[in-house]
């Protein structure tokens, strides 16, 4: 879409093109650094430049650099996935029950299920790890995958639940009632005839909870202890030099590339998505 | 079924409610209830006790290094926090953060958001690329300015030509730190707002341009008041957002060079030094700082929440 | 109702998921072999996987040492250590201790005291300080495994001789600025435990000490508290403070050196097989002697760090548990530690044993050229304060001192001791 009412000339051109290249700049060099020290040399960090002079994939692949050297890193990257897809797939599916009801049926309550939700968001994370952490121990959740699944799907409720709030008030409902008339239950109009009008709307709160799960560090530091269940975030500070006093810089830019790749690669396909997700629900009601 | 019976549809729900009302309200009402209740279940169990459990211990005193010394205390635990300057100076610390990066990123993103809304190509280049600092670990942002700025290993001294140590000294902590801020959240800022930008109609400004009105009378006086709700939106969130930073902060400096905020004094004291009972005070505390900006927000300015969206933390 | 049929499948789903990671939880092998969690921090060199293997073997199947690998920093290790031992987690059988940590870990009950008759096994032989920093109130709470203690690195082409005091070094390097020639000194300057190492080191070779033998009460001797104050003022205030000095730990202290502009750099034996790796042509000029004294003719004293192995006391297999620790920490294993990850041991008679004094790496570069100097500092070597309160002191000091060059000796000094007061109570914010 042009700007409205007038022609594109070339110094439309010449300005837009510039603006958009600050923009893209602006959000990738930070990026494009990492992945430059990622390949810098052990004996090149502190040379002062951005790009290094002998470009090495030793802090991925060295045999003793490299973060795939040992198990720690790989179990991180798998447990990250793992955990943060089923906490995803499953705040979705409750968020999309409670979503439904506070959209679409009158019931006491669904206030203080929307205010509730909201003080959780925001809420300061940090002083609940204490009695989280007790509990999960007394029902052996420590240090598994359930552990970290359960309060990444608490802590993405509420953006789910709001979210799909958005998606769902947009959603021509008549075809519900119309169903409803035509003798189904409740339950059947929301599943054979809302359900596939919400599942985009489902798909883009999945993307804003996976986002929130794999990028997580307070819970993942706290509630793990072994690479059965750390994430990557938390891994990453595990990373150990040569020596005790030795800042494995290295190895954090590598890991750091590696678990950035996956966010990238979302960002490309389901831009149109991510950004409806995150407009949608900001202005209408 | 079809779509096309809307007006049949109501008139005939209107003519069942004499009878069905009650017995289809009561349904309905259980149908929500269980619809909700295994998210609100979920919620309440994972935070509603830690929550009311911390409450709780902000009133004992409590040293988990001292387990025998322990008693309910009342208030005690707050009159230390609140009487300590310490408290004071790290709230200031946490104001300075969160109200200068969210100026920038009102300005920032209104820029960003006018690219994404207007440009006449690339358009799906720049949202994507905007999302990937949205998208990035936050850890892994810190890290990543933190070896940038580093006078050692990081390419901005090279760049501007300086020897800067950049965080030795309060000033530049609180810059690198803002600016590692800013870039991580002026995107989600940025989008919000371009959600206000779609409430501008077309027509309005052409109108405004029509009668001869520069472009900062346009945007001042015609843009800007019709994006308002949009731009109250996300500086609530973003402003109650970067009130809670903690990551960034913590792999930067850890809260030396006077960066240390709210959150890394909660942490230090619950974490590090194990006494729960004045721990907990200040995360309840911190948790009243945001409630009390969530009103001002929602009292001052009129914004309705209950109908906009929630971003989680 | 479908519904409920649904619900009910995914109530099903959630608990079976829970049951199978539940169940990989368990402490014991299939045959029986008990498993011992030993929290450490993976050490460089696979040293400690290998140490875990010769002692399984060596257990005949009675235990199977498992590694639980900590974070890279010291806090953070700390803040997961207590965060557990505080919730009487019986995960930890043994677990590798700072130093700094055996006070407030034996005083809140979370480690056990080493069984008598097991005490003359771990004295034997062992460095006094390093025996001294596992113990508390006269008991012993676990076996040492390695020591350290930092000496002055200097360039024999900027000087020929080391500098015997701060002072001296200090208009050594005026000398050398004027020269033109790299002036800076390095040290840890970060708001960090590494400060504390530097301040107490200096206090401790001016005469005084922060708190008194038993760790009740505070000392801060005026007289030697203000010089310690002031060779900090004076050093993070001249030219010669390395860039960034109040943000620098022991690494950015390395990376300094080895880019070839400091004369003079504080910092712990690691510096010297990263220089022969990484910067060989510093490294052919560079030479090391005592940390510098405070006063002229009063020898150096610095503190003594490295780590100690504890039993955790809500293990099931506390006996296991000693003789695992006392195996990974055997002789066999310190020169291991030495050889491959540059550990120092703790036992003295390994400080005269070629396997360790002339172990090569794999470039043919002689690991402990500095085993003789490092010997006689650890012989001379005083420790941190010993109180369950470490923690809340350590922090103290910091927030005092740092950053260090807007230290005032005058004020500081009563400032600091009010500061350690109110932490040796525990109550405040700190």
């Amino acid at each position: 879409m042009a700007a409205p009412g007038s022609k594109v000339t070339g110094k439309d051109r010449v300005f837009w093109g510039v603006g958009i290249f600050m923009v893209v700049a602006y959000a990738l060099i930070p990026v494009l650094w990492l992945v430059s020290l990622s390949l810098t040399p052990a004996d090149e960090l502190g040379g002062g430049g951005f790009w290094p002079d002998n470009p090495t994939l030793e802090n991925y692949t060295g045999s003793e650099t490299g973060v795939f050297q040992d198990d720690q890193f790989p179990a991180a990257l798998k447990n990250s996935l793992g955990i943060a897809l089923i906490a995803t797939v499953l705040a979705v599916i409750l968020a999309t029950f409670a979503a439904y009801a506070i959209v679409r049926l009158d019931f006491p309550g669904k206030n203080l299920v929307m205010a509730g939700a909201l003080a959780i968001a925001m809420f300061p994370q940090v002083s609940i790890i204490g009695p989280l952490f007790n509990m999960w121990r007394d029902l052996k959740l420590f240090d598994t995958w359930p552990g970290l699944i359960i309060p990444y799907m608490t802590f993405t409720l509420p953006l789910a639940i709001w979210t799909l709030s958005a998606f769902f008030r947009e959603i021509p409902w008549d075809l519900d009632k119309a169903a409803r008339i035509d003798g189904a239950t409740p339950f059947q109009a929301f599943r054979k005839v809302i359900a596939p009008l919400a599942a985009p709307g489902m798909f883009t709160s999945a993307i804003l909870v996976f986002i929130f799960a794999w990028n997580d560090f307070l819970f993942a530091t706290s509630l793990t202890s072994t690479n059965r269940a750390r994430t990557v975030p938390a891994a990453i500070t595990f990373f150990t030099g040569s020596s005790q006093f030795t800042f494995p810089t290295g190895q954090i830019a590598a890991a750091s590339v590696v678990v950035t790749i996956p966010i990238i690669v979302m960002v490309l396909i389901f831009q149109r998505r991510i950004v409806s997700g995150l407009t949608s629900g900001a202005v209408k009601g | 079924m079809t779509a096309a019976t809307p007006a049949a549809a109501a008139a005939t729900r209107e003519a069942m409610t004499k009878k069905g009302l009650s017995a289809r309200a009561r349904s309905e009402r259980k149908l929500g209830w269980m619809l909700c209740a295994p998210a609100v279940t979920v919620m309440l169990i994972v935070t509603a006790y830690p929550i009311a459990y911390a409450v709780w211990l902000s009133m004992q005193r409590y040293d988990l290094r001292f387990p025998d010394d322990r008693g309910f205390v009342g208030f005690d635990n707050y009159s230390a926090v609140l009487g300590n300057s310490l408290w004071w100076r790290d709230l200031i610390n946490t104001s300075v953060i969160m109200v200068v990066s969210v100026a920038i990123e009102l300005v920032l993103g209104f820029a960003l958001a006018f690219v994404m809304h207007r440009a006449i190509f690339g358009r799906g280049l720049v949202r994507s690329a905007i999302l990937v600092p949205y998208g990035i670990i936050t850890v892994v942002a810190a890290f990543a300015w933190r070896f940038a700025f580093s006078p050692t290993e990081g390419f901005v001294n090279g760049l501007l030509n300086t020897d800067q140590s950049w965080f030795t000294e309060s000033w530049s902590s609180y810059l690198v730190i803002i600016l590692a801020e800013v870039w991580k959240t002026t995107p989600f800022m940025s989008l919000l707002l371009l959600a206000g930008f779609t409430l501008v109609p077309d027509d309005a400004v052409k109108a405004a341009r029509v009668d001869g009105a520069s472009a900062s009378y346009r945007l001042r006086k015609v843009i800007i008041p019709l994006m308002k709700p949009a731009i109250l939106v996300a500086v609530l969130f973003r402003t109650m957002d970067a009130f809670r930073i903690f990551d960034s902060v913590f792999v930067m400096t850890r809260g030396a060079q006077g960066t240390e905020n709210v959150s890394i004094l909660g942490y230090k004291t619950l974490v590090s030094r194990l006494n729960l009972g004045l721990g907990s005070a200040v995360s309840v505390l911190i948790f009243v700082c945001v409630l009390i900006i969530a009103f001002v927000f929602v009292k001052g300015f009129g914004t309705n929440l209950s109908q906009q969206r929630g971003e989680a933390p | 109702m479908p519904l409920a049929r649904r619900s009910r499948l995914a109530a099903l789903l959630v608990a079976g998921a829970l049951a199978v990671t539940a169940t990989s939880c368990g402490g014991d092998d299939e045959g029986g072999t008990p498993v011992l969690k030993w929290y450490a921090r993976d050490e460089a060199g696979g040293v400690f996987g290998a140490a875990i293997e010769d002692c399984n073997a060596a257990a005949e199947g009675r235990y199977r040492i498992e590694l639980a690998p900590m974070p890279n920093n010291a806090d953070e290790q700390r803040e997961q250590l207590v965060r557990r031992l505080a919730a009487q987690d019986g995960d930890i059988d043994l677990m590798n201790m700072d130093v700094i940590w055996t006070a407030e870990f034996a005083n809140a009950g979370w480690i056990r005291e080493w069984p008598e008759d097991q005490v003359e096994a771990v004295t034997e032989g062992r460095l006094e300080n390093a025996v001294e920093s596992a113990s508390f109130e006269d008991r012993l709470y676990g076996i040492p495994l390695n020591t350290n203690a930092q000496l002055l690195w200097y360039r024999t082409d900027l000087t020929e001789e080391p500098p015997a005091t701060w002072d001296e070094m200090i208009e050594m390097a005026d000398r050398l600025e004027a020269d033109g020639e790299p002036h800076d000194i390095v040290e840890q300057g970060q708001r960090y435990e590494g400060l504390v190492v530097w301040f107490a080191s200096l206090l401790a070779s001016a005469g005084g000490s922060i708190l008194n033998e038993e760790g009740t009460e505070v000392t801060l001797e005026e007289e030697p508290t203000r010089r310690a104050l002031e060779v900090l003022r004076d050093v993070s205030r001249s030219s010669h403070a390395m860039p960034a000095l109040a943000t620098a730990q022991e690494d950015q202290g390395r990376q300094a050196w080895e880019s070839g502009d400091s004369a003079f750099m504080v910092n712990y034996g690691f510096v010297w097989p990263s220089a022969n790796q990484l910067a060989p042509d510093i490294a052919e000029k560079m030479a090391w002697a005592p940390f510098p004294s405070v006063e002229p003719d009063v020898e150096s004293t610095v503190v003594a760090g490295g780590f100690n192995i504890g039993i955790g006391a809500y293990g099931d297999h506390p006996d296991l548990a000693v003789e695992a620790a006392t195996c990974l920490a055997n002789e066999e294993n310190q020169t291991r530690n030495a050889q491959d990850a540059g550990l120092l041991p703790v036992t003295e008679a390994l400080y005269d044993d070629p396997e360790v004094t002339e172990a090569e790496g794999d470039d043919g570069v002689k690991l402990f050229p500095y085993a003789a100097e490092m010997k006689e500092a650890l012989d001379r070597a005083t420790l941190r304060p010993r109180t369950p309160f470490y923690n809340d002191v350590s922090l103290a000091i910091i927030s005092i001192l740092h950053p260090t060059a807007d230290i005032d000796p005058e004020a500081d000094v009563d400032r600091l001791r009010e500061a350690i007061e109110q932490a040796l109570k525990g109550e405040g914010l700190l």
